[in-house]
C-alpha cells in the first residue's frame, strides 16, 4: 500500500498541479451542468423534463469518457464507443458536424435514447465530442411504447435505427432524416421539440468548450486530460485497496415474461477484488443466450448497471469516467443476452428491469463483506406508475397522445446507515428522476388520478429498512387508454440482506366497472374503457440487518407516521409502547421491548431446530 | 431633517441603515437579541443616533418610513418553532408534502436518510370530494365529516390549517368551503387556501406554499404586531413596512396574512441594493450581486432594471427542502465563504469546503481552537488581512498558526506556503465563479456585459479576481457593503403580486377568459393599493406577465405581456414572438412552428415610495494620488512577495484612485487591489474596482 501511495505522490509531483486542476474540472462539470439544464427545461416530453431520462457527457477525441456530472448511472458507461464508431465511420468529420445514434450494437444503450454527438474542434483539431442522450417518448415502434419487452427481433421492434448518421452539416439540419422521423414518429412535434433540445444542449457544451480552450490553450487542455483520467484512476486504486482480497457470487433472477421467458432471466455475477493490484474483475458469463425477446441487455446497459452498484457500495466522489473503470475488467460472452446479444435479438427493454436486476445483484453482492458493507435490494420494477399511456384526447379533437408516466415509484433499498430512499424509482436512475404533478399530467393526459400514496406496513422490515412503493390508482378520461406496463418484482421481488426482509412484491390489478379486481401479469399492454382503472403497488426496497436490531425510536416513529403499523410494529420488530398515536403520546416501552425481542429471538431458534 | 430607517435583523448581527433627505447614509450595527428582537433594532439605533448626534427620540420623531427585515420566520423554521399545523388536502394524495417533486443530488450516495415532510403524516387528514381538471365536481364534499374533523382538530389544539386540493385552481369551491367551516368551528385560528396564496398548478408547490405559510401565521402575527407595538411606544407615528422575499414590502396588516412573503425578508433586498448602487454610479442596470458572509456565499441579479425572480425557491436543498411555491428573489446561496476548510482528497487534488469552520471556532488564525486551514487562512498568509486590525482591531490573528495549517497541504503538494495559500483562494473563486455562471449564462446573460456589485465582510478579499475570470469590466464595493440587505430596503418599493391560472393556447386563444383572468388581476391589485392607506399611492405600475411553454414542455418561462388586454390576434402574435426570442436565448434554440401554452397568468403592482433623493453621483474628477498608511508585503502568486500599499479606508477622499498591489482596510472588510488592477472612490464614497486594464 504504501508503494502505491509513494508511486502517486510521485506521479502528483511531477504531472498533475493539484489547483489547476481543481479549477479546470469545476469548468468541464459546468459545462456538462449547463448542457443538462438546458436539455431538461427546453424538451417537450415528459420522459425528459419530468423524469431526467437523459444524460450529458464530454468524451476525449480519443474516445475515452471524459466527464458526466450527475448523469443518470444507466447512461455512465458507453458514451465512449459512439464516439469511436463516429471517428470510424466519418473519416471527414469537421466542425459543425453533429450525429444521431441510437444503434445498441454500437456502443448505444436502447434504441429509445437518441444521442446526439458533437465533435468539438479547436485551431482546427477535434480535442472532445460532447454527447446529449435523451430518452424518447416514441421512437416510431411497431406499438406504442418505446420499452417493448414483446418484440422478438428488431424488426419486430421496429423502431427506426440510426447507426451514428449525420443529422447536421455545417451547423444546418439535414432535413432528410428529420422527414424519416417525422413521418415515422407518434406525436413527431414532440420528437422534433425533443431532437432541438438535445441538439442546443450539445451546441452549448461545444461553445463553452471552445471557450474554455481559448482561454488555456490546447495544451494545458491535453495535461489536463491525461491528468483528470489518473487522478480518477489514482482514487479507484486507493478505493480497491481498502477491500478485502475477496471473491463474490451473486444471483438474482428478473420475472417470468410468459410465452417468451416462462422461467424468467437469470442474472448472475461473479465479482473477483484484488487489492494487491488494485482491480477488479466482473464476470457475466454465466448467464443465458440471447432471447428473442426486447429484454437483452446491450453492452453499454450491462457494464453501466453493474459499474452503479459498484459505485453504489463506494465511497462518493470517485468521477465516473474511462480513468476510474480503468481498473474494472469484465468478462463477457459472445450471444449472452446479458452484455452481448447477437444481432438481430432486441435491447428495446435494456436500460431497465435487466440492467436494475444488475445494479441489484452488484450492489447486494457487497453485503457478502460484513455488517457495514453493501446493500440491500431495492429501486426494481416500472410498475404501472411508469406506464406508457397513449390513446385520442377528446379535449383536443381526438389528437393521438403517448406519454410515459412517473407518478409513483419503487422504495429505494436500504443501506447499512440509512432507510430506503423514497422516490426511489428503478435503480439505473440513482434515484435521480423527477415525479410528475397530478394536475400537470391530468392536463397532458386525458386520465384522471384517484390516488396515489404509501400505504402502512408496506415497507420489507430491517435495521434499516426498505422504502415503501407507492399505490396508484387512475384510468382514462373520454376515449380508451392504453397502458404498457413492463413491471418486474412482481415474482421474485428485491431480498434483503444480513437478515433484512424482502420486498412483498409488486402487483398490479384491473378494476372493473363492477368493482371486481382482477390481477394483469407482469408485463402487459392493456387497453382500458372509461369506468375502468388500474390499481398498482410498487415494490418496496428491502431490508438490511435484523429487524429487531432496528433501534427502538425509529420504530416509534414509524408508527407514529403511519409508515408502520402497531401489529408489525410488535410482531416484527419486538417493539413495546406506552401511550397512544392519536393523542402523539405513544412512547418505546424499553424493559418490554427487550423482553419481547428475546422471545421473538428465542421463538426463531425454537422453529429453526 | 426627515429620516428614513430600515432595520435587517441577521442571524448574528442586526444592521441599522438611515438615509436623510439628502441621501446622506448612517450605519448602525448591534448583535441580534433572539429572545427579544426589539432589544437589538433598540442597541442599533441608539448607536446610529448618536453618531448622527441627536436622541433616538429625536430620530423616530423625524422618522417618515421604517422598514423591517426579519430572519423570524425562517428561524422559527429552523428551529421547528412554528405553529402546531394541520394539512388537509384531496381524499386519496395524503402524500404530496412526502414525496415533493422527485429528485436528489449524488446517485450513488446512500448515506443520506429521506428528508421528513413539512408536516407530518400523523397531521395530514385527507378531504373527500373531487374536482377535474376541467374545474368539474366530480365527488362532492362529505361537510359533515369534515364537521366532525375540524371538531376533533380543535380538540386536540391545531394552531393553524394549511388546505391544499387538488385542482382548487380550477375550481376554488371546495377549499372556499373548508375556509369557511373553520371559520365557524375553528374560530380565530389562522388557515391558508392554497388557491388564494398561489394560483397556479402543481398541487406539491401550492401544499408547501400553503404549508409553510399557515404554520408562520400564529407567531409572525404576535412578532410583528409586538414590533409594532414596541416602536409606537417608543413615539415613531409614521409608515410601518416589512420588507418581503419578492424584493419589495409591504404594511404589516398584508404580512400578517400571508407571512410566508417575509421568509426571505433580508437576502432579497441585497439585489435592491446593487441595483441602486449601480445606477447611482452610472454603470447600467444590468447587475450582479454577490453577498460573501462567513459561510454562505449568495449570488443574484439584476437584468435590465428587473431583478431576477425565481418561483423555485426552496428553503433548505433543492428537491429535499421544501420549495416555497411563491415568487421570491432568485438568490442562489451557497456553502462557501471565510470559513471553508481546505484539504487534499486522496487522489492529491485541492478541494475548498464544503466543510466549514464556521463561526466558532472558526479559522486557524482567530485562535479559538481552528485545526483546519481556510480560505481566511490563506488571507492572512498571503498578507491580504492586517492581523491587528482584523474587524476593527477588534480580533487579533494567529499568523503562525495559519502557517504552520497550511504547510500541511503545502507540503503534500511540494509547493511553498504561499503558493499553497494563494491556491487556495483560486480554488475557492472557482465555486463563486460557478454560482455565478449559472445564475447568467443559464438565463442567457453575458456576465461580461454586467456591473458586479459585491457586498458582505469577506467579499474584497477575492472579488477582484472573480471579476476578471468573469469578464466583468465594472465592479463595485459599496460602502455599505457591511449592511447590504438593510441599505436595500431603503430604496424597496410596495410590491405585490396576483396570480391567476388560465390554461389556452397560441392556436386556439382564450380572449375572455385571459382578459378575464387579467381584469380579476387586477382588481385584486389595485384592492391592495387601496388597503396600503396613509401612503403616497398615487405612483404606481401595473407589469403583467404569463407563465408560457412550447406544447408538451413542463418547465415554463415568464414573459412580460406586451398588453394588459388581448384584443386581437396582433396581440397574441406579439406575444408568441416574444416567447420564441426568450426561448431562443434561455435554451439556444427555438420552434417557430410550435404552439405555445399559456398556463399562470401574473400582475406585479409596485408603488413608488418617495423615501429620499437619490440623486445620481457626479463623475468622478481627476484621481488625486494618494500616499498609503503603511506598506507590507503581500502574495500575489508570483515567486517573490510585493510591496503593498496599505490604505486605511477612512483617509481616502472621493476622487481618490488605488494602483494596485495595494490592500484598503474598512472597519467591517478588507479590499485586496491585485497587480494590474486599480480602486477608486466615487463621490458616493463606494469603491469602483477596474479589475481590466
Amino acid at each position: 500500500m504504501n508503494a502505491m501511495n509513494e508511486k502517486s505522490a510521485e506521479q502528483m509531483d511531477s504531472a498533475m498541479d493539484p489547483i489547476l486542476t481543481s479549477v479546470l474540472i469545476n469548468r468541464m462539470d459546468g459545462i456538462v451542468r449547463e448542457m443538462s439544464n438546458t436539455l431538461m427545461r427546453a424538451a417537450r416530453s415528459t420522459v425528459i423534463n419530468s423524469a431526467r431520462d437523459f444524460s450529458c457527457s464530454i468524451v476525449t477525441a480519443d474516445n475515452q469518457l471524459f466527464c458526466s456530472a450527475e448523469g443518470l448511472p444507466v447512461h455512465i458507461f458507453g458514451g465512449h464507443i459512439q464516439t469511436q464508431s463516429m471517428c470510424d465511420l466519418h473519416p471527414d468529420l469537421k466542425e459543425g458536424d453533429a450525429f444521431l445514434h441510437n444503434d445498441p450494437y454500437m456502443g448505444n444503450t436502447h434504441p429509445a435514447d437518441h444521442t446526439i454527438l458533437v465533435p468539438v474542434f479547436f485551431e482546427g483539431e477535434h480535442i472532445f465530442t460532447v454527447c446529449a442522450k435523451a430518452h424518447q417518448a416514441d421512437i416510431g415502434n411497431s406499438v406504442p411504447t418505446t420499452y417493448f419487452a414483446g418484440a422478438t427481433d428488431v424488426y419486430h421492434e421496429g423502431a427506426l435505427i440510426f447507426p451514428c448518421v449525420r443529422v447536421e452539416r455545417d451547423y444546418e439540419t439535414i432535413d432528410d432524416f428529420v422527414r424519416m422521423c417525422r413521418s415515422r414518429i407518434r406525436v413527431p412535434d414532440q420528437w422534433y421539440g425533443d431532437f432541438l433540445a438535445s441538439l442546443g444542449s450539445a451546441r452549448i457544451g461545444e461553445r463553452r468548450i471552445k471557450e474554455m480552450c481559448a482561454k488555456y490553450g490546447k495544451k494545458v487542455i491535453k495535461e489536463f486530460i491525461v491528468n483528470w483520467l489518473d487522478y480518477s484512476e489514482r482514487r479507484m486504486v486507493e478505493e480497491l485497496r481498502s477491500m478485502p482480497k475477496s471473491r463474490l457470487i451473486n444471483s438474482t433472477s428478473h420475472d417470468p415474461f410468459m410465452g417468451v421467458v416462462d422461467e424468467g432471466i437469470p442474472v448472475n455475477i461473479t465479482i473477483d477484488i484484488d487489492p494487491e493490484s488494485a482491480t477488479m474483475e466482473v464476470d457475466l458469463r454465466d448467464n443465458i443466450d440471447s432471447v428473442d425477446s426486447g429484454l437483452n441487455t446491450s453492452e453499454a446497459c450491462a457494464i453501466s448497471a453493474v459499474l452503479c452498484g459498484i459505485f453504489n457500495c463506494m465511497k462518493s466522489g470517485i468521477p465516473a469516467n474511462d480513468g476510474a473503470f480503468r481498473r474494472v475488467k469484465f468478462l463477457m460472452r459472445e450471444n449472452c443476452a446479458i452484455g452481448n446479444p447477437t444481432f438481430p435479438h432486441s435491447c428495446s427493454v435494456a436500460t431497465t428491469n435487466v440492467a436494475d436486476r444488475l445494479v441489484n445483484v452488484a450492489q447486494s453482492a457487497f453485503a457478502q463483506l460484513g455488517k457495514g458493507h453493501g446493500l440491500a435490494q431495492g429501486g426494481i420494477g416500472m410498475g404501472m406508475s411508469c406506464a406508457v399511456v397513449s390513446g385520442r384526447d377528446f379535449r383536443r379533437n381526438n389528437a393521438p397522445h403517448v406519454s410515459q408516466l412517473f407518478s409513483g415509484a419503487s422504495g429505494g433499498a436500504a443501506s447499512a446507515s440509512t432507510d430506503g430512499w423514497l422516490n426511489f424509482s428503478v435503480s439505473v436512475s440513482g434515484g435521480l428522476m423527477y415525479q410528475d404533478s397530478v394536475e400537470l399530467v391530468e392536463i397532458k393526459v386525458p386520465m384522471l388520478v384517484k390516488s396515489l400514496k404509501y400505504l402502512p406496513g408496506s415497507a420489507a422490515a430491517g435495521e434499516y429498512r426498505g422504502a415503501p412503493g407507492t399505490e396508484l390508482v387512475y384510468g382514462p378520461v373520454g376515449n380508451p387508454m392504453t397502458a404498457a406496463i413492463v413491471c418486474d418484482g412482481q415474482e421474485f421481488p428485491p431480498q434483503g440482506v444480513l437478515g433484512g426482509h424482502a420486498s412483498e412484491g409488486a402487483r398490479t390489478f384491473k378494476i372493473l366497472e363492477d368493482g371486481t379486481e382482477v390481477r394483469l401479469p407482469n408485463m402487459v399492454q392493456e387497453e382500458l374503457k372509461e369506468g375502468e382503472w388500474l390499481r398498482g403497488q410498487d415494490n418496496s426496497g428491502a431490508g438490511y440487518g435484523d429487524p429487531l436490531d432496528r433501534d427502538p425510536e425509529r420504530v416509534r416513529h414509524d408508527v407514529v407516521e403511519k409508515w408502520e403499523t402497531l401489529a408489525r410494529a410488535k410482531d416484527i420488530y419486538g417493539v413495546a409502547f406506552t401511550g397512544n398515536v392519536d393523542d402523539e403520546s405513544l412512547a418505546v416501552d424499553l424493559p418490554g421491548t427487550e423482553q419481547l425481542r428475546t422471545r421473538l429471538r428465542a421463538d426463531r431458534v425454537a422453529s429453526m431446530s | 431633517m426627515k429620516y428614513s430607517i430600515s432595520v435587517d435583523t441577521g442571524g448574528t448581527f442586526t444592521d441599522v441603515v438611515i438615509v436623510d433627505e439628502v441621501g446622506a447614509v448612517t450605519i448602525g450595527k448591534s448583535l441580534t437579541t433572539h429572545d427579544r428582537v426589539y432589544k437589538g433594532i433598540n442597541n442599533a439605533l441608539d448607536s446610529a443616533a448618536e453618531e448622527l448626534g441627536i436622541s433616538k427620540a429625536e430620530l423616530l420623531k423625524a422618522t417618515e418610513t421604517f422598514i423591517y427585515g426579519t430572519t423570524h420566520a425562517i428561524n422559527s423554521i429552523v428551529t421547528g418553532k412554528t405553529a402546531k399545523t394541520a394539512f388537509l388536502t384531496t381524499e386519496g394524495f395524503p402524500d404530496i408534502l412526502v414525496r415533493k417533486e422527485g429528485g436528489k443530488f449524488n446517485p450513488h450516495d446512500f448515506s443520506e436518510e429521506y428528508p421528513e415532510p413539512y408536516i407530518p403524516r400523523s397531521r395530514t387528514f385527507e378531504i373527500q370530494g373531487r374536482i377535474t381538471s376541467e374545474g368539474e365536481v366530480m365527488e362532492g364534499m362529505n361537510t359533515g365529516a369534515v364537521e366532525e374533523l375540524l371538531l376533533r382538530l380543535k380538540q386536540q389544539g391545531y394552531e393553524a390549517i394549511a388546505v391544499c386540493l387538488l385542482w382548487s385552481v380550477a375550481n376554488p369551491e371546495h377549499e372556499l368551503i373548508l375556509g369557511e367551516m373553520i371559520e365557524n368551528i375553528m374560530p380565530g385560528t389562522p388557515y391558508t387556501l392554497s388557491h388564494k396564496l398561489v394560483s397556479a398548478v402543481r398541487e406539491y408547490r401550492r401544499a408547501s406554499a400553503a404549508a409553510i405559510d399557515a404554520s408562520l401565521k400564529p407567531l409572525m402575527q404576535s412578532h410583528l404586531r409586538e414590533m409594532e407595538e414596541n416602536l409606537r411606544d417608543a413615539g415613531y407615528t409614521g409608515d410601518l413596512l416589512v420588507s418581503t422575499s419578492s424584493g419589495g414590502c409591504c404594511d404589516i396588516a398584508y404580512a400578517v396574512e400571508r407571512p410566508i412573503h417575509v421568509v426571505k425578508s433580508g437576502p432579497s433586498m441585497a439585489p435592491v441594493a446593487a441595483r441602486a448602487v449601480s445606477l447611482l454610479e452610472g454603470l447600467g442596470d444590468n447587475v450582479i450581486v454577490a453577498d460573501t458572509g462567513g459561510t454562505t456565499f449568495d449570488a443574484g441579479l439584476v437584468r435590465d432594471g428587473e431583478i431576477k425572480f425565481s418561483r423555485e425557491s426552496w428553503l433548505g436543498k433543492q428537491w429535499t427542502g421544501h420549495i416555497m411555491g411563491v415568487p421570491s428573489v432568485d438568490m442562489r446561496s451557497l456553502g462557501a465563504g471565510g470559513g471553508s476548510i481546505a484539504w487534499i482528497d486522496s487522489g492529491g487534488l485541492l478541494c475548498i469546503g464544503p466543510q466549514s469552520a464556521g463561526s466558532y471556532p472558526g479559522p486557524v488564525c482567530y485562535g479559538n481552537g481552528g485545526k483546519e486551514p481556510t480560505v481566511t487562512d490563506a488571507a492572512v498568509v498571503l498578507g491580504y488581512l492586517d492581523p491587528e486590525y482584523f474587524l476593527g482591531g477588534r480580533l487579533s490573528l494567529d499568523v503562525d498558526g495559519a502557517r504552520a495549517a497550511i504547510k500541511v497541504l503545502a507540503d503534500q503538494m511540494g509547493l511553498s506556503v504561499e503558493d499553497t495559500a494563494f491556491g487556495i483562494i483560486r480554488v475557492a473563486n472557482e465555486a463563486m465563479i460557478s454560482a455565478i455562471h449559472d445564475i447568467t449564462i443559464s438565463e442567457g446573460l453575458n456576465p461580461a456585459e454586467s456591473t458586479l456589485v459585491a457586498g458582505g465582510g469577506a467579499a474584497g478579499i477575492n472579488i477582484a479576481p472573480i471579476a476578471k475570470e468573469l469578464g466583468c469590466e465594472r465592479v463595485v464595493l459599496p460602502k455599505t457593503a457591511g449592511a447590504l440587505s438593510a441599505y436595500g430596503m431603503q430604496f424597496a418599493d410596495i410590491v405585490a403580486e396576483e396570480t391567476r391560472n388560465c390554461i389556452t393556447n397560441s392556436d386556439s386563444f382564450s380572449f375572455d377568459a385571459v382578459n378575464k383572468a387579467l381584469r380579476d388581476i387586477e382588481a385584486e391589485l389595485l384592492g391592495f393599493r387601496e388597503s396600503h392607506q396613509g401612503k403616497s399611492n398615487d405612483d404606481y405600475t401595473i407589469q403583467y406577465f404569463v407563465e408560457a411553454r412550447y406544447a408538451h414542455q413542463v418547465w415554463e418561462l415568464e414573459i412580460p405581456l406586451p398588453v394588459g388586454k388581448f384584443e386581437s390576434d396582433d396581440h397574441v402574435q406579439e406575444l408568441v414572438s416574444i416567447f420564441h426570442k426568450a426561448h431562443e436565448r434561455v435554451y439556444a434554440v427555438s420552434d417557430e412552428t410550435s404552439i405555445i401554452e399559456c398556463l399562470n397568468w401574473k400582475g406585479r403592482l409596485v408603488i413608488k415610495l418617495d423615501k429620499q433623493t437619490t440623486t445620481a453621483a457626479a463623475v468622478t474628477e481627476t484621481p488625486v494620488a494618494v500616499t498609503p498608511d503603511a506598506v507590507r508585503k503581500a502574495y500575489f502568486g508570483r515567486q517573490t512577495p510585493e510591496d503593498t500599499s496599505i490604505y486605511k479606508g477612512v483617509n481616502l477622499q472621493p476622487g481618490t484612485k488605488v494602483v494596485g498591489p495595494a490592500i484598503i482596510e474598512e472597519p467591517t472588510t478588507t479590499i485586496v487591489v491585485y497587480p494590474g488592477m486599480s480602486a477608486s472612490t466615487s463621490s458616493s464614497s463606494n469603491y469602483i474596482l477596474e479589475v481590466i486594464q
